[in-house]
């Protein structure tokens, strides 16, 4: 169920997704409700690591401070950039999607 | 506060979209801001503490790599978060504008 949403999601943006990836170190996606890792190109640890504590910490935070300061509001994209790379996180209903750049 | 920070707000501040600016010191208490009190206070909170959430999880995920910038984009606006040493930069802009 959740892979073909995804199919659909990655066909339906095919070319900013090539886009993307030409410039990108990797990327994760995470499955929400369970917490797990969907698709990576990077090793479990790593996959694990970045599915915890931004789709599951740090996403959740973002979302709920944008929601206090407008409750009509609501977190459509995080971007944290540090000094080595770029995490770029399209966090969707069902699933988030890591880039890192 | 220096010359040169208020010409950067300043600056900063006369760019298209730009909603409002506030600086927080490391204690999360806002010094400078352009927005009323109740909307300054309430983003300097939750900012700073984003931004020490986001540190942390950077520094979790590989300890030689530290946080440099965070941008929160919203179905309404974009806030970007500028952390540094003594104070936090906070800047809210709004894209459609």
């Amino acid at each position: 169920m959740l892979s073909i949403q995804l199919e659909n999601v990655v066909r339906r943006n095919a070319e900013n997704t090539e886009r993307i990836m030409r410039n990108a170190i990797g990327y994760v996606v995470s499955n929400n409700a369970l917490g797990t890792v969907v698709q990576s190109t990077f090793d479990n640890s790593t996959s694990g690591g970045i599915t915890k504590l931004i789709s599951g910490v740090l996403v959740p935070t973002a979302r709920s401070a944008v929601r206090d300061l407008d409750s009509t509001n609501d977190l459509a994209f995080l971007r944290i950039a540090t000094r080595k790379f770029e995490y770029l996180v399209a966090p969707e209903k069902e699933f988030t999607i890591v880039v890192m750049q | 506060m220096s010359q040169e920070v208020e010409e950067t707000l300043k600056r900063i501040q006369s760019h298209k979209g730009v909603v409002g600016t506030i600086v927080v010191n490391n204690e999360g208490i806002p010094v400078k801001s352009t927005l009323d009190n109740t909307t300054t206070v309430q983003y300097a909170g939750l900012m700073s503490q984003l931004s020490d959430k986001a540190r942390s999880v950077v520094r979790d995920l590989d300890p030689s790599n530290d946080l440099t910038f965070l941008r929160v984009r919203s179905k309404k606006h974009e806030i970007m978060v500028a952390p540094d040493k003594d104070f936090i930069l906070i800047v809210i802009q709004n894209p459609t504008d």
